[in-house]
């Protein structure tokens, strides 16, 4: 016995894995690439799609995460049907005093929530008096300014608000209706305990069924939803850890579609290449930004107030190659913080500052900055040479796009040496604003306000969003006004007017408007939408269904 | 006694050890820059009064070590009062914390994690021992021949191969025929018996393939080398001229021998199961403790690393003793010192 028992568990082993790879399940995969597997009669159709992050919990309350698959679940007042493009959800339309303070919505008859209870204007009353009361943090702040909320009827709904506001659709569009029966009776500690799949109950097209944390989410066509039952029965959300499994999954035919944000600009021609493979390229409000420290108590260097500094730095960075190099071509130069996939808030009458290092030379030589010891960096009066800090996030191509950056920037006489550093340490130089130039992006809300709030004085303190330290009285005017003018048009030029302060002052230096790239399997789904820059948003995937 | 006043010391080693890590795991996430309440509070209009709120659902608004204001005060149980003594004494009742992302009790997230971590691990170690440790001792009986040096060299190329570039051109090979990724087809639960768990069976062959080759690799080397130099040990050359069988030399003579590293070894590789598979649930799309790591590192959310590192900690002090604890009784040379 003894003697054979190296023997006997290598034959184990081998038998083992033997038995695992002959006796599985047969596969559901296609064994042939780049083909459906076959339709069955009666099967539920299952939209896969593949995501590298389901969300952190079902309670809408607080999580931060796929905002996409949420809003399946639930349904607002308005619904953004593509990006800055508002369409009644449960209001069917809503109309507003002289004086803009008194608003009223005529609230859809017959709809229910998941558990079958009615949703009256009424519900929608308590949702939304629920969500101030409680400071739910998702959402309440978008309600900021509602003083009163009641029901007159079963289907009228009045909000009075303390005062106009001029993005009164924006601000509806992200507060989610929940169901009374499931959060009335909690206190505010239990409400942010739920953990429970009810949590998921709203009136949206689709019902939460089954969540396994770090695996899947099953949501379940809405039979009852007050558009209709959408085409796709089942939609399956899939968990993978990198971008690069979910891109091998759709080639193989394991999932159907891939999530926004999941696939690597890298991949986009294996993905073209690959049959029965559709890639959709499409606007996102996603900007990447070099923000030049505008705070009075920062640490930069006096010169970089100066604005023939700035608008050298502007002249000495090559926004084509970033696009070229960072996104493989799939973001468009910038020019204005309000990027064009937001329509008509984006000022498109600024023209951009050329990449043209002879120009931004030129400028600097004419304000007095001049390269007085031969070492290729030029010197302000004083003799003190133009050398800023110019700082980004640890990443492949951040490091690229900071070269270019600091390359352009030598080629007027500017020293940048770029320097890369962890996330963490990056956000700690913020408190006291000490940097010279940092590279970043983020994405923006459908509409201008939030971009433009971010450059006011109150949010340079603790707590506040303020990245640049930018504070300007007369921005902060127009900031204001624009708050409460409730005409789009007289909006509009506010906002204008806005952006082409910023683009003067330049706290930002706006790089790249950057796309969303998505795929999916166009031998099994067809007609998603592409408006709003997502796939699988309420509105993309509502008239898309399989092929037969 | 010699033996008793080993263990002792060992344990006792041990202990300490694992003081020190509970405290210093505390600091590590304190020293950090940023408020850590900015991390959990995401919106940019929320009250003062709510984010105090958030402050004390997390225990934030106490202080950080102790409360020096309140000792000058003579308020002892006050100035104690404080995250540290918190911790400790959540940890003396395995309560680890809430998650900052997900609000869930992380010892109950971590729980849910490290079986699926374990299913994963135990079939790339049971693998890597068995291949390794067999290979290993051919390679060293016929050292110097063609065989020796095919093991070897093959050896020492996987060993090389970064795990998670083995494990993508893997993913890759088999893509169609073996699932890309995760631990079951969605929708198949424990529950299903039979189905889900050779469902679960297809989902493992790549990454156990992909552990297993590279742990065997280190197994080879590591047995190859060890059993050479008992081999050469007078010994052998007296059990060879006793005339006993090639079986029983290495058996009975050198195998017993030159498991002394190999205990190591295995101890070690238990105890870095939890933190040593990262790179391949990462790869593979693997819902376990690693890929619990990645992401809580992704989202800076600290009590879920803080509860890993704990749990990474405890693991390999624990292998470890084991180890020395298993030596004293494998090695009749080890005692006092």
């Amino acid at each position: 016995m003894k003697k054979s028992w190296l023997y006997v568990s290598l034959a184990l082993v081998v038998i083992l894995a033997t038995l695992l790879a002959a006796c599985g399940p047969q596969p559901t995969t296609p064994t042939e690439e780049g083909t459906a597997p076959p339709p069955e009669e009666d099967e539920p159709v299952t939209l896969r799609v593949g995501t590298t992050y389901i969300w952190d919990t079902a309670n809408p309350t607080f999580g931060w995460y796929n905002y996409t698959l949420r809003y399946l679940l639930y349904d607002t007042l308005v619904e953004e049907a593509g990006i800055s493009d508002f369409v009644p959800g449960l209001a069917e339309e809503w109309e507003v005093s002289d004086d803009g303070l008194v608003w009223t919505f005529k609230i859809r008859e017959g709809v229910t929530f998941h558990d079958g209870t009615p949703c009256t204007a009424e519900d929608v009353a308590w949702s939304l008096n629920w969500t101030i009361e409680n400071e739910i943090e998702t959402f309440s702040f978008y309600l900021y300014n509602f003083q009163e909320v009641v029901a007159l009827d079963d289907t009228t709904l009045q909000v009075t608000l303390s005062e106009p506001v001029g993005n009164m659709e924006y601000l509806l569009m992200y507060v989610w209706i929940l169901p009374r029966s499931v959060w009335g009776e909690m206190s505010y500690d239990e409400i942010m305990e739920f953990e429970d799949m009810a949590a998921g109950i709203g009136t949206g097209p689709y019902k939460l069924v089954e969540w396994v944390e770090g695996e899947y989410l099953i949501i379940e066509a809405n039979e009852d939803y007050w558009r209709g039952a959408p085409a796709i029965d089942r939609i399956v959300w899939q968990e993978f850890a990198t971008e690069d499994a979910a891109v091998q999954a759709l080639i193989a035919g394991e999932i159907d579609a891939i999530a926004a944000d999941t696939i690597p600009t890298t991949a986009v021609q294996t993905l073209e290449a690959a049959a029965n493979i559709e890639v959709a390229v499409m606007e996102s409000t996603t900007i990447d930004e070099l923000i030049i420290n505008s705070h009075e108590n920062g640490t930069q260097p006096e010169s970089l107030w100066d604005p023939a500094v700035r608008l050298a730095i502007a002249y000495a960075i090559d926004k084509r190659q970033i696009v070229n190099v960072a996104y493989l071509g799939f973001a468009e130069p910038a020019t204005v913080i309000v990027p064009s996939s937001l329509g008509d808030w984006h000022n498109s009458d600024i023209e951009d500052i050329p990449f043209d290092p002879e120009a931004g030379a030129r400028v600097l030589e004419e304000a007095g900055y001049v390269d007085s010891d031969n070492d290729g960096i030029r010197e302000d009066a004083d003799g003190n040479p133009l050398e800023y800090r110019l700082y980004a996030t640890e990443g492949a191509s951040n490091a690229r796009i900071l070269e270019i950056i600091s390359d352009g920037l030598a080629q007027v006489g500017i020293s940048a040496p770029p320097t890369l550093m962890d996330e963490d340490s990056l956000i700690g130089l913020y408190p006291a604003f000490d940097f010279d130039m940092v590279y970043w992006g983020w994405g923006l809300d459908p509409d201008p306000d939030f971009a433009m709030l971010i450059f006011t004085c109150d949010q340079r303190e603790e707590g506040g969003w303020s990245d640049s330290g930018y504070c300007d009285e007369a921005f902060e005017e127009m900031y204001f006004e624009q708050a409460v003018t409730v005409d789009h048009e007289a909006r509009r030029q506010i906002i204008w007017e806005m952006q082409e302060k910023l683009f003067e002052d330049r706290p930002y230096i706006v790089l790249t408007y950057a796309n969303t790239i998505q795929a999916y399997r166009s031998d099994r789904f067809t007609d998603f939408g592409l408006e709003a820059g997502d796939i699988l948003w309420k509105a993309s995937i509502l008239p898309a269904h399989a092929v037969e | 006694m010699k033996r008793r006043n080993y263990v002792l010391r060992k344990v006792v080693f041990a202990f300490f050890t694992l003081l020190a890590v509970l405290v210093f795991n505390f600091f590590l996430f304190r020293v950090l820059p940023g408020d850590p309440v900015r991390l959990i509070i995401h919106s940019p209009r929320m009250t003062r009064e709510a984010q105090e709120r958030i402050r004390i659902q997390f225990g934030l608004d106490r202080p950080v070590w102790f409360d020096a204001e309140a000792l000058r005060e003579g308020d002892l149980a006050r100035a104690v009062d404080t995250q540290f003594t918190a911790y400790v004494r959540n940890l003396l009742r395995g309560n680890l914390g809430i998650s900052f992302a997900s609000r869930r009790d992380v010892s109950d997230m971590l729980v849910e994690r490290a079986w699926r971590t374990v299913v994963l691990v135990l079939g790339g170690d049971v693998i890597a021992i068995v291949f390794g440790m067999a290979l290993g001792l051919i390679a060293a009986w016929r050292r110097g021949t063609r065989l020796d040096t095919t093991i070897l060299l093959a050896a020492l190329f996987s060993w090389a191969l970064p795990t998670f570039f083995l494990g993508i051109i893997l993913l890759i090979l088999a893509r169609g025929h073996l699932p890309v990724g995760g631990m079951a087809t969605p929708g198949l639960k424990p529950e299903d018996g039979l189905t889900y768990w050779l469902d679960v069976g297809k989902h493992l062959i790549l990454p156990t393939l992909t552990m297993g080759i590279v742990y065997t690799s280190e197994y080879i080397l590591i047995m190859r080398s060890g059993v050479m130099e008992v081999l050469a040990e007078d010994y052998i050359l007296t059990a060879k001229a006793k005339g006993l069988s090639t079986l029983r030399v290495l058996r009975d003579h050198a195998l017993k021998n030159a498991m002394l590293p190999m205990v190591t070894m295995i101890a070690l590789t238990f105890g870095y199961t939890v933190g040593g598979a990262i790179q391949v649930e990462t790869v593979f799309s693997w819902p376990g403790l690693g890929r619990l790591m990645y992401e809580a590192v992704e989202k800076r959310d600290y009590p879920v690393l803080q509860g890993i590192f704990l749990l990474l900690a405890v693991s390999v002090i624990l292998a470890n003793l084991l180890a020395d604890l298993l030596y004293a009784v494998l090695d009749p040379r080890v005692k006092g010192n």
